[in-house]
This record gives C-alpha cells, structure tokens and sequence, in this order.
C-alpha cells in the first residue's frame, strides 16, 4: 500500500511540474505580443508602461528564467496580481475554490444517486419497457448541453415557481446549479451502472446465491450491488474531474461565484496570469483529488494487489 | 469495415437507434445545404419583424431583440453546426490516431513519451484544454473549432494506441512483418484497416462531444461571435432577456440537443452493428 501510495503521488507530483511548464509556455504561444493584447482594453497605456508590465511579467528575460522565476514565486503561493485592479491572483482564486468544490461534491452526489439507481433498476428489469425507458431517457439527457439545462431549470424553479433565487452563491442557491451538472453527468453514470450491473448479474455467483435459495433482495443487494459499484466507485475520480470541468459552464450560467466564472472573466479579459494561476489550482485540485479517490479505491477493493 | 457495414445493411434499418439517428441527421443535412431556401428570411437581417416577437405564422421560432428571424437564424445556424462537429473531430481523430499509431508501432521512448503526454492531458478534461487553447488564441468560431479539435486528441490517441497493441499481437500482423513488409505497408495496409471500426464508432460519439463543447464555448463568448446565427451564441444573447422570451433560449436549444442526440444514436447504432460482443 506505501508503495503504491508514493507512486501514486510522485505521478501526480509529475503531471504538476508539466502543468507549470505548459503554465509558462502558454503566454508564449500567444499569437502577438501578450502585453499589448492584455491591455488591449483599456486606451490610457503608454509604451512606456507596457515595457514595464513586460519587465514586471519578466516577459523580457530568456524563457527558462522565467520558469524558475514563476516557479519560485508560485512555491512561496505568490501567483503574481491581476491584470486590471492588481489584486492577488492566488487569495481571489482561493476564495472561490471552495464554491467550485461545493458545487462540484454536491453534483458528483447527485450524479451517483440518480446514475447509479437508474442503472441498477434498468439491469435488473433488462429487456422491459421500464429498461427501455430509462436508456432512452439516459441517451437524450448526454445530448441535452448542461447551460441550456440550466436555464430550463432556472426558467421553470425561479422565474415560473419561485422556488429558488436566480442566481447567487448560498447553500439555498446550490440546489438548481447541482442539479444541472449532477443531471447531465448521470446519464452516462446510468450506462456505465446497467452494463456493469448487467455483467454481474450474470456471473456465477449470483446463480449460486440464487440456487441456494437467498431472498432475492439479498442477491441483488449483497451480491450483485456491491460487485458492480466497484466499477463505479473507480469512475469517481474521472467523474470528479468532468464535474471540475462541467462547473466551468455551469457557474457561469447561475452567476455561481467559484474559479470558473472567474477563469472566464479573466480569459475574456485575457488576464494571462490569472490564466495561469487558475489551470494551476485546477491541475493540483484535479490530481489531489484523484490520488485520495484512487487510493481509497485501491483500499476498498480487495482484489486490487497495490504493491505490484 | 466497409464490408461488414455492407454485410449488415439490413441488421442496420432493424436497429432502432441507428434508424432513428440516421433520421434526424439526414433532415439536418437536408436543412443545411438548402439553408436558403429553407429559411424564410436572410438570417442576419435585422427587424424583419418587430422585436421580441413570440412564435407566430410568420416567425414559427419568434423574433429575436433585434427582430431578427429566430427561424431562419437557426436554420442557418445548422451549417455552422455541422462545420464545427466534422472539422473538430476531423483535428482530433487525425492527430490522435497519428500519435496512437506511431506510440503503439514505433514503442520505445518514443512511446512512453507520447502516451505520458496524453495521460497528462487527459487528466485535466477537454473543457480545460479547451479553454486554454481558446485563452492563448483569442475568442473566435475558428479558434473555438481548433481548441475543442486539440481538447480531444488525447482521447483519440489512447484509443488507437490500444487497439494497435492489440493488433501487433495477432497472426496476421506477424506474418505480414515475417515477409519483410516495410514500415508504411504495415501501419496504412494492415494495421490502420483493422483499428478503424472502433475509432469510427467513436468519432461519431464524438461529433456530438465536439459540438457541445464548441456551442458551450461559444455560450460563454468564447466562440462564435455576434451576429453569427452559431446556437450557442444565438442562446448566449438570448440570455439576457430568456425571462420576457424563452422562445430565443428554447429553440437554439433544442436545435442542438437533436443533433447531438442524432450522432450519439448513430454512433450507438454503429457500435452495436460492428461489435455484436458488446451488445447487451
């Protein structure tokens, strides 16, 4: 387990250090020159001042400088400022984060709760109009995109009803953008759930719990259940990560006040080193999070030999 | 491929979803080529009617704030749609299946360079990747096409490079190598033919992915700009006033839901049509 833990974090620890060469890398890649596009906006920059962003960007030494210039910065959690008002990039990101990570956990649990029962009840009643219902239900809910959803969802609870607020970032706000995201990603959790479920259901074991005679609910429950969600709770790492990505959208549709919204802002403003500094956290949040599910997997599931 | 498809051109029209999908996708191709006749009025012209109009005789899809023809925005919106669809994925199954082909043949260090990248990539999800591409390109319909066609190479790239592993193993591929076949023959003559029905199943699939991606870039005034009938960009506008006018939101909306919904039934149709094993 130690073992397999060390080389689960060093990878992730891998992937980090790619993500801040590409980090770095990417204002390079800008077709033009990034200063001027920066300030593109705003009329009242001299030629003067832009030579100073460039010299404070450290955009005028040799690249690998910059790197490590960036990179020292970044280990003492200094992400630079922002473009327009100067604010510290890493303190505005990480007031949101926690948004973005309420948003994503509450989706992730709506995701499973209605995916996994979808799934489960459409293996177990295979073949019928129930089964047929609900894989048609799950086909057209991939194809419906989630910001559309979402102003359904407000149209309908906020606007028609006036069940909820229409926008706002509170716990009584949380429910309708979860929802959409939770909803767009269950659909493909439900396919994932009956096929799995379905393989399971067909093993031997299952026959045997039968033939002896166990109630049903047992077989179904005990046996059949829990071998398929191994399967499921392996896919919850990669789910995290789409609902990481999912939420991007979706809090710019509810005014939801968490890093996407503010990614977008910065990207319309192009705000390179806010950039920057939100794929970074979004790198580090997407691999922690993945290691700690990964690794609980590994201690869940029995037949996983973590030392090989 | 091509004949197994062939072989199975009746077990196709007895599979509901690829019918279905097949349906859906031929009226929208219909739709797009004749987008001017279809459409009633130019598409961009503004106050053909009043604005804001709901839907009516003369506007089936209502007018937009500029008393644009919704109808028509989306009719035309349909060409776009497809573009962006064919082309991203054209970007990402080309590169992806490049680099998954020369991994799994070459191997080496090439290989392990090669599929540690796409690892890395694949761990941020495309709408990242997506979203940086479009920062470092600059916010435009192109630039959106290209960022959501570089956000799925990865996935393509895996795809392939599994199938190839799988495919150097057999027989066939060891005979063809033992009687001194070069390079090229082997990859395009024996190895690409026979990988091609999963990545085919699979960018059908992902027509529909790119799609959603590209509008949802373009929602976020990332992609597709004012005045182009894009849907993505047409709901984006229809955002602001969706309260007083849901018809400028729905109709974008479910414009693109069916077409998705048309790759996706396709793609799950051909699936079952070219892998029986994993029909269930």
């Amino acid at each position: 387990m130690t073992s397999y833990l060390i080389k689960r974090v060093l990878s992730g620890l891998f992937t980090i250090w790619l993500t801040t060469i590409a980090v770095t890398l990417l204002i390079h890649l800008v077709p033009g020159d990034p200063v001027q596009i920066m300030y593109a906006q705003s009329q009242s920059t001299t030629p003067e001042q832009l030579e100073q962003v460039r010299h404070n960007l450290g955009l005028d030494r040799p690249i690998y400088e910059q790197y490590f210039i960036y990179m020292s910065r970044v280990l003492r959690g200094d992400f630079g400022t922002t473009i327009r008002g100067n604010q510290p990039i890493l303190s505005l990101l990480l007031v949101r984060l926690p948004n973005t990570l309420l948003l994503a956990i509450s989706s992730l649990f709506i995701t499973m709760l209605v995916g996994v029962t979808a799934g489960f009840i459409a293996a177990y009643k295979r073949g019928t109009w129930l089964d047929a219902g609900l894989m048609t239900g799950a086909i057209v809910g991939i194809s419906i995109p989630s910001f559309w959803l979402g102003l359904v969802l407000i149209y309908v609870f906020s606007v028609q009803l006036g069940w909820f607020p229409v926008s706002g970032t509170n716990l009584r706000n949380l429910f309708l953008p979860a929802l959409t995201l939770g909803l767009a990603n269950a659909a493909s959790v439900s396919r994932l759930t009956r096929s799995s479920m379905i393989e399971v259901l067909s093993q031997d074991y299952i026959r045997t719990a039968r033939a002896k005679g166990l109630a049903e609910k047992f077989v179904l429950m005990r046996h059949a259940l829990r071998n398929s969600l191994i399967n499921v709770v392996n896919m919850l790492g990669l789910q995290f990560t789409y609902m990481m990505g999912g939420a991007i959208v979706v809090e710019n549709v509810f005014a939801w006040n968490g890093v996407g919204r503010f990614a977008i802002q910065s990207i319309l403003q192009r705000d390179y080193p806010t950039i920057q500094g939100f794929i970074l956290i979004f790198a580090i949040v997407v691999v922690g999070v993945s290691i700690v599910l990964d690794v609980l997997y590994a201690w869940i599931d029995p037949r996983i030999n973590y030392d090989s | 491929m091509i004949l197994e498809l062939r072989n199975s051109a009746v077990k196709q029209f007895r599979n509901p979803s690829f019918t279905i999908g097949l349906i859906i996708l031929a009226i929208l191709l219909f739709v797009a080529i004749f987008a001017p006749i279809v459409a009633p009025f130019d598409p961009l012209q503004m106050n053909v009617g009043e604005p804001l109009q709901p839907p009516n005789a003369r506007f089936w899809f209502g007018t937009d704030d500029f008393g644009r023809d919704l109808f028509s925005r989306i009719v035309h919106g349909s060409r776009l749609t497809l573009m962006i669809g064919l082309v991203a994925v054209g970007i990402s199954m080309v590169s992806g299946v490049l680099i998954g082909l020369t991994a799994g043949y070459v191997g080496g260090w090439i290989e392990t360079i090669l599929m540690r990248s796409m690892d890395v990539l694949f761990s941020f999800t495309e709408t990242l990747i997506a979203l940086a591409a479009v920062a470092v390109l600059g916010a435009s319909l192109t630039n959106a096409i290209i960022a959501v066609g570089l956000s799925s190479i990865p996935f393509y790239a895996r795809i392939t490079y599994g199938a190839v592993l799988v495919e150097k193993n057999k027989e066939y591929f060891k005979a063809a190598q033992a009687l001194g076949a070069r390079s090229p023959r082997l990859v395009f003559r024996h190895l690409l033919p026979n990988i091609l029905s999963p990545i085919i199943v699979v960018a059908t699939v992902g027509v529909s992915i790119a799609i959603l991606s590209a509008s949802a870039l373009s929602f976020l005034g990332l992609g597709a700009q004012p005045p182009s009938p894009e849907w993505g960009a047409i709901l984006s506008a229809g955002r602001d006033y969706f309260k007083r006018a849901p018809w400028v939101t729905t109709f974008p909306g479910i414009a693109i839901a069916l077409t998705v919904l048309g790759f996706n039934l396709l793609g799950d149709g051909l699936r079952e049509i070219l892998d029986p094993k994993q029909r269930s």
